[in-house]
């Protein structure tokens, strides 16, 4: 049995990884046979080579055809689950395995077993919502050929067992999720946001490469492991620790290293910012702690650490969006106070040896994964559906296209959406209130277990940490709770009024992750499978 | 002696990572913080073939080399791509004159 865990672990990861050029190459098929049956001309020529981005000025006639690229890249990631429940399986019947492409050492444990399941599980139900949301604009193919890459090297990543192979992984994500970000490229806004993003994370990873190779000159080894067993405390090693907490931090959005977030989040496509901050982020985090962990023995304080920048996340991250005015944004800024809370709560199972710490913060990353991905999503529904109507203001910056462009979807717009779109506002404020921590949803049991584990611990200043970030998560309903309120209790506005309906493609994920919201928020113990190998495969590779 | 050449390389990274640290501070051209983080890229790889050399492992610290030269030239492309696209949208490579987007 010993032998299926890696096989199916590796199909785990090789099949989207496979697949992303066969998709490409369909799509681009379908693209180019479109061009060259349909209505003659010059410009279809140009558009069959790849290199033209959308005009701007005259009505290009789209293909109505099927998009071949979405549904192979469905099958693609349903294809994924296969081997995803084999690993599974084996992972609670044998535990964790450890296999290799010659020397290339991945490990399949709890921790991979989370983040597979987030990435997988958001990529599917995104690659779903993703449809009517960016078709019509240029070069959906390549849309969904990076988020079926993007979904395979994050599973890679999660199953990374040397530390630069963890770099690769996320060099490849990032770049998957720098194109993303940049989508609507015909947006000055949205390419703003993805050179920040671009520049922030590359200078970022040149910090991690320094730690990689300061580690490589004190113990001669990249194998995490290995690292955990020969480190002992040197200045260089220190040194190291801090530049792959910099590095990692770009990415993982640590307080002073978070700029490029919000801008990425609010002007990425929805599909993928709920991407972004359900898995990529987390991916950062993950990351951070994995490498962090090989560096355990070096000092104790790495626990405190990562206490001090959730608090300092959940600070900051509230107080920016309660003056926030667009609904991604707002969002984006959540994401940052959620960090934290998963931050504070790993950080006290580390500092303290509590296991129901790092399970606390496991669960949140779970949980937040779920409910942040569901608001997103609700949001990109509403831009989907108040789309046409922002064109007016946005004059000639494009044709009326389908496609849900990254515009601004401020708070107001939304006022009374409730009755012209009853589900997607109830999924939206489940999200929120779930998010907000209100008790009969998901967000409220991940982040009681945080706490629980905090004053576990019996030492005040956690206490006191512990009892501010609760305050917090009341502050928090103090931006969520006028969103619920203007979706609800407004008269509807004439933008909503006009609104198109929204496709059932759209919907069903949304019906999924909400119900996922409410069974978690109900019976916790339904995820405890998932959470307590990760919450000790983190603790103990921290040695506690 | 032994350690002359290593000292040497040490120089070379130390003063690499500052000329990317300067130009990624004071440099507004887009290309040219593209260019800048070549630079610093081009520190961490020779920070990574000093390290396998001072390891012992120079075959490693060259493997891991000539892997950060690939990856990092991905990220170079996708750079200049968007280069190219703000060039077009917004006329300027300017990243003063992109940003837009603040609070």
């Amino acid at each position: 049995m010993n032998e299926l865990t890696p096989l199916a672990a590796f199909w785990l990861i090789a099949i989207p990884l496979i697949s992303t050029p066969l998709i490409y190459l369909a799509g681009r098929l379908q693209v180019s046979l479109a061009a060259g049956t349909g209505m003659g001309g010059g410009r279809k020529l140009v558009t069959a080579n790849g290199q033209v981005v959308v005009a701007t000025t005259s009505a290009t006639p789209r293909t109505p055809a099927p998009d071949v690229a979405r549904w192979l890249g469905l099958m693609a990631l349903a294809a994924t689950w296969a081997p995803f429940i084999g690993a599974t399986r084996d992972l609670i019947a044998n535990g964790p395995a450890k296999f290799g492409l010659e020397s290339i050492a991945l490990r399949f444990d709890g921790l991979s077993l989370l983040l597979a399941l987030l990435a997988l599980g958001l990529g599917t139900l995104v690659m779903l919502f993703s449809g009517q949301g960016v078709s019509g604009a240029a070069g959906t193919e390549k849309y969904y050929t990076l988020l079926v890459a993007m979904v395979g090297l994050m599973i890679g990543l999660a199953c990374a067992g040397d530390i630069f192979n963890l770099w690769i992984w996320f060099e490849g994500m990032a770049v998957a999720s720098y194109l993303l970000v940049g989508f609507h490229h015909e947006e000055p806004a949205a390419l703003e946001a993805s050179v920040k993003y671009l520049v922030q994370s590359a200078a970022g990873s040149v910090l991690v490469l320094l730690s990689i190779a300061l580690i490589l000159a004190q113990t001669g080894t990249l194998n995490l492991e290995e690292i955990r067993n020969t480190a002992h405390t040197t200045p260089g090693l220190l040194a190291a620790g801090a530049l792959l907490m910099m590095g990692f931090g770009v990415k993982g959005a640590l307080v002073p290293l978070h700029t490029w977030l919000p801008d990425a989040h609010a002007q990425a496509p929805s599909g993928i910012s709920a991407m972004l901050s359900g898995v990529v982020v987390m991916a950062g985090i993950i990351a951070i702690l994995r490498s962090l962990a090989a560096l355990a023995g070096v000092t104790p304080s790495w626990g405190s650490l990562l206490i001090g920048f959730g608090v300092l996340n959940i600070a900051f991250g509230n107080l920016m969006a309660l003056r926030q005015t667009q609904v991604k944004r707002l969002l984006a800024y959540s994401t940052l106070s959620h960090i934290g809370y998963i931050l504070l709560g790993v950080g006290i199972g580390v500092a303290y040896g509590q296991p129901a710490g790092t399970q606390g913060g496991l669960f949140h990353m779970l949980t937040h994964g779920v409910m942040k991905g569901l608001a997103f999503l609700a949001a990109g529904a509403f831009l989907y559906g108040l789309q046409p109507l922002f064109e007016s203001d946005r004059g000639k910056l494009t044709q009326r296209s389908d496609a849900a462009h990254a515009s601004p979807l401020l708070i107001s717009d939304l006022a009374g959406a409730a009755q012209r779109y009853p589900l997607v506002a109830f999924t939206l404020s489940l999200a929120l209130l779930g998010l907000g921590g209100l008790p009969p949803l998901a967000g409220f049991m991940s982040k009681w277990q945080i706490f629980v584990a905090g004053f576990a611990t019996q030492n005040p200043v956690v206490g006191g940490l512990v009892i501010f970030a609760a305050l917090n998560s009341v502050l928090s309903l103090a931006y969520y709770m006028p969103l619920v309120n203007m979706l609800y209790r407004q008269a509807p506005s004439k933008l909503v009024e006009h609104g198109r309906a929204i496709p059932l493609t759209m919907l069903l994920p949304l019906g999924l992750l909400a119900v996922t919201i409410v069974a978690i928020g109900i019976w916790p113990g339904l995820v405890y499978w998932l959470i307590e190998p990760a919450g000790r495969v983190l603790l103990a590779s921290f040695g506690g | 002696m032994n350690l002359a050449p290593l000292n040497v390389a040490l120089v070379g990274v130390l003063g690499l990572l500052g000329i990317g640290m300067y130009g990624l501070l004071m440099t507004r051209n887009l290309i040219k913080t593209v260019i800048v983080l070549q630079i610093l890229v081009k520190a961490a790889v020779l920070a990574l073939v000093m390290a396998g050399s001072a390891a012992g492992q120079i075959h490693l610290g060259q493997s891991l080399a000539l892997t950060v030269i690939v990856a990092d030239t991905i990220v170079a492309v996708v750079g200049l791509a968007l280069a190219i696209q703000v060039r077009r949208r917004c006329g300027t490579l300017d990243v003063q004159a992109l940003a837009t987007l603040r609070r």
